[in-house]
């Protein structure tokens, strides 16, 4: 009786204690968890996956092909006719005067300015040959992948001559509204709109924003204010080869000699 | 040297793992799991590259990604699936669609969520909340403030995930858009000090909402050699306080193993980016044990080691 008494008594110390003692860690938790983070990272372990296809989920390829089927009707577009190959060359090359015309044009029609000298840096041309025959809205994604901006800028003689030994020097970019020698890699007879360069006079170019942002080592354009309207050279190109269409005509586009090297 | 040093680490990490897993049966509750799988740069390929016979040909593509997401999410109890922005842009799919099919096949992904790249605002910071209308995940950015723009209210600065007993904090971070940017195309959007919101965003993440880890989302670039003082992941993290996590995007930069640096407070940032186009998905297995310091702002390390198949 005695036994049993103490040990009720005994239970029922315990019971209040752990009562206290819960009450005491849950607000204790309680309050380490609104204050402080309760794990700590202390080892990683990394991976990379290589997407290789061996196995799909093919409920993606149900979803995408409404899409891909249109972009490939899209990508196929005949969007104008070749007359004959171009070609991707230096000084001067037909694929090259083509998208320099392109880029003067449209910038001219985008902007609603009369443009003086359009460029087109050599590196950016991603086909070496473009064959007669028509001409697809897909080729011209391969012609010009990425997404470059006709933009505007203004500048002096003197500062657009500093530009064209750049060209110069990198042995002769497409233009479209000027013509010039190469001579120890510096610009000579420089002639817009068939006029000698005069180095006080502002002219209006048209470049890719990634030459205008000094891209391909044109440093000295970087500093200049750019127009920009966010038009695209590939939409430019699209634009431009399907003006041709719409004249019922083929393109043509022969050397002029719009940038030689001098004898 | 400093791989040699990353494998002895890794080898005791292993053994130990190993000898734990041998003697303790049951789960242990003090030890956590979190595995991170993350994309970047993926720029709208959502079928694999053609077979042409170029050097990517039959890499990539939404369908395989989610066939292994699938697989390793069967695998895990705790995952997070992070993309760090440029979702947009670089195949036909976005001049046609202007990057729905993008977002929807990352919504049928199970994105946790993503931050902002600068060629997402390609199609116009309209084009991109119209888009935002099929995802099923949060845009997280900490550092552009879209008041009086159409992607107003789209975004939210951070998202705190809970899995397991474990509170993860994920916030996102935009690189500056202009000359990146065409001008018309960002608008009225004002680029933040990325250093400083994250630092804000983060010790409020630890401090305040007692998240157990910190990530952010990076559009920054990893580094930029030729202007080496251009704010980058590699800066960022330095400069970071309360950050264990950068999932870098925009250099395109295929890291061979994840970066560690070391932050303002000593402590250890890990840094990973998995290229672009989704030629890889990345994954992180982090393992966390109970936080047992009594003054949590100390300096923090974390071992790193190549997963085992």
């Amino acid at each position: 009786m005695w036994l049993q008494k103490r040990v009720t008594f005994k239970g029922y110390i315990t019971v209040m204690n752990k009562t206290i003692l819960k009450l005491f860690f849950s607000t204790g938790i309680l309050f380490i968890v609104s204050c402080k983070p309760a794990f700590k990272s202390t080892s990683v372990q990394y991976k990379d996956y290589k997407i290789d296809n061996a196995t799909v989920d093919t409920s993606y390829t149900s979803f995408l092909r409404p899409y891909a089927d249109s972009v490939n009707r899209s990508m196929n577009m005949v969007i104008a006719t070749l007359a004959a190959d171009l070609e991707k060359k230096q000084p001067e090359g037909t694929l090259g005067n083509l998208m320099a015309d392109a880029m003067k044009a449209m910038a001219e029609k985008y902007y609603n300015t009369k443009v003086d000298a359009a460029f087109v840096n050599y590196g950016g041309i991603r086909l070496p040959v473009v064959k007669a025959g028509v001409i697809t809205k897909g080729k011209i994604f391969e012609l010009m992948p990425f997404d470059n901006i006709v933009v505007l800028q203004k500048m002096n003689g003197k500062l657009l001559k500093e530009f064209l030994d750049h060209v110069a020097s990198r042995g002769g970019w497409p233009v479209s509204g000027i013509t010039m020698e190469i001579k120890n890699k510096k610009a000579e007879n420089v002639l817009i709109n068939g006029k000698p360069l005069d180095l006080s006079t502002t002219y209006t170019i048209a470049n890719s924003d990634y030459v205008a942002n000094g891209g391909d080592m044109s440093n000295m354009l970087r500093a200049v204010p750019q127009i920009n309207n966010g038009y695209l050279f590939r939409d430019a190109l699209i634009e431009y080869f399907a003006s041709f269409t719409k004249a019922g005509k083929q393109i043509t586009i022969t050397i002029e000699n719009r940038v030689t090297n001098a004898q | 040297m400093l791989n040699r040093r990353k494998f002895i680490q890794q080898s005791a990490f292993t053994a130990g793992a190993m000898l734990a897993s041998k003697w303790s049966m049951a789960e242990d509750a003090s030890v956590q799991k979190l595995v991170i799988l993350h994309t970047n740069d993926v720029h709208s390929r959502l079928e694999p590259f053609p077979m042409d016979g170029s050097r990517n040909q039959g890499l990539g593509g939404v369908a395989a990604r989610a066939k292994l997401i699938e697989e390793i999410r069967a695998a895990e109890e705790q995952v997070l699936l992070l993309d760090a922005g440029d979702i947009f842009q670089g195949t036909p799919f976005f001049n046609l669609y202007k990057g729905e099919p993008e977002i929807k096949a990352m919504s049928m992904m199970g994105y946790d969520a993503c931050t902002m790249g600068n060629h997402d605002f390609d199609g116009g910071l309209e084009n991109f909340a119209t888009q935002l209308n099929h995802a099923k995940f949060p845009v997280l950015l900490c550092n552009y403030d879209f008041t009086n723009t159409a992607m107003e209210h789209k975004t939210v600065p951070y998202k705190i995930f809970k899995k397991g007993k474990l509170k993860i904090g994920v916030t996102g971070l935009g690189i500056e858009m202009k000359g990146l940017v065409p001008d018309n195309l960002f608008g009225n959007t004002v680029y933040l000090d990325p250093i400083q919101k994250l630092n804000e965003t983060a010790s409020m993440l630890k401090k305040d909402k007692a998240c157990d880890m910190v990530i952010c989302l990076s559009h920054l670039g990893y580094q930029f050699k030729e202007d080496p003082n251009k704010v980058s992941d590699l800066i960022l993290a330095k400069e970071s306080e309360y950050v264990d996590l950068i999932i870098g995007g925009h250099t395109h930069t295929f890291l061979d193993e994840p970066v560690l640096v070391k932050n303002r407070l000593g402590s250890d940032v890990l840094i990973n980016q998995v290229g672009w186009a989704g030629l890889q998905l990345g994954r992180l297995d982090f393992e966390f044990s109970k936080e047992k310091r009594k003054n949590f702002s100390g300096a923090k390390t974390i071992s790193v080691g190549k997963k085992s198949l």
